[in-house]
């Protein structure tokens, strides 16, 4: 696979991008609001959900685990790193299933999305602790993923919108 | 040659479907695992650190409150009440353990990631079946 350089730039800026979002995050703890443990808007899945539909599932896939890892470097916390890739690789593959749905809009793929990415954390937390405590949780996320996934929906729908006239790619 | 993706930027019942589909999912999680954990009357408290069995407290032998403290990375402060547990306070920089607040049903459970403690209160296994008259 040829990549340009200008693709290969994009993919970068959407990684820092990606970054950079769920880092803010934490400065907003929604805990606050809704006070329930573990509870994240997954604002870096606004980044996964453009560059899947912008640039595909490759490039989304590759600016997903970018993500992961530098995530887990600047965290200097390695066992987050399961939780983040188990939850994004799941959202993933949830995501490109239902894209395929042409009837579906963005808001149902990034709701769909949003509870994979929380099957997938539960899964991480089952490998982690040898235990599955933790699905006990499982129906709480899941309702909860409806409204983040919507509310990230919500989000990109408006990006795509702002961005229909900017050609990021020629090729 | 730039193609703008189709992409359906407003929402539409299919998402509903989509929706839906996770609620059942939430629903059925929900009673696969209160269902099976169901047991009534006598509580259990287990907490569990890094996947050995630490203590085991049944909650109605309880008088008062209790707390044990488990340690490693991070100190974790379990409060063990006849009513219920709580995790009253950890050093851990999460603290998604002490926001859960308190469970009191068989089947629940506090976690603590970072110090990988299971708080799990399970139904105690009676030694009848049921009671009658």
């Amino acid at each position: 696979m040829k990549v340009s350089t200008q693709k290969l730039a994009l993919c970068a800026v959407l990684t820092a991008l990606a970054l950079g979002l769920s880092y803010m995050e934490n400065l907003f703890p929604i805990s606050l609001l809704i006070p329930l443990p573990g509870i994240k808007l997954g604002l870096a899945n606004i980044v996964t959900v453009f560059a899947l539909y912008e640039l595909g599932v490759w490039p989304a896939l590759s600016i997903l685990v970018a993500r992961c890892l530098l995530g887990a470097v600047f965290a200097g916390n390695a066992s987050a790193l399961i939780f983040s890739l188990m939850g994004g690789v799941l959202a993933m593959l949830a995501m490109i299933l239902l894209k395929r749905f042409k009837k579906l809009s963005i808001f149902g793929v990034s709701s769909g999305g949003a509870a994979a990415h929380n099957i997938g954390q539960i899964g991480a937390a089952a490998i982690t602790l040898g235990s599955t405590a933790a699905v006990g949780y499982l129906p709480v996320l899941l309702i909860v993923a409806l409204f983040t996934g919507a509310i990230t929906g919500f989000v990109t729908a408006l990006l795509f919108r702002a961005m229909k006239n900017v050609r990021l790619t020629h090729s | 040659m730039h193609t703008q993706p189709s992409v359906k930027l407003k929402p539409c019942w299919w998402d509903a479907l989509v929706a839906a589909v996770v609620l059942l999912l939430a629903v059925g999680a929900f009673w696969g695992f209160y269902g099976f954990h169901s047991g009534s009357g006598n509580l259990t408290a287990v907490i569990t650190h890094r996947g050995e069995e630490v203590e085991r407290v049944a909650l109605a032998s309880l008088s008062a409150e209790e707390t044990i403290t488990v340690e490693g990375t991070y100190t974790v402060n379990i409060v063990l009440a006849p009513d219920g547990v709580s995790v009253s306070s950890a050093t851990c920089p999460t603290q998604d353990c002490v926001h859960t607040g308190k469970i009191t049903r068989a089947g629940q459970s506090i976690v603590c990631l970072p110090e990988q403690v299971i708080v799990q209160l399970v139904g105690a296994k009676s030694d009848v079946d049921a009671v009658l008259g």
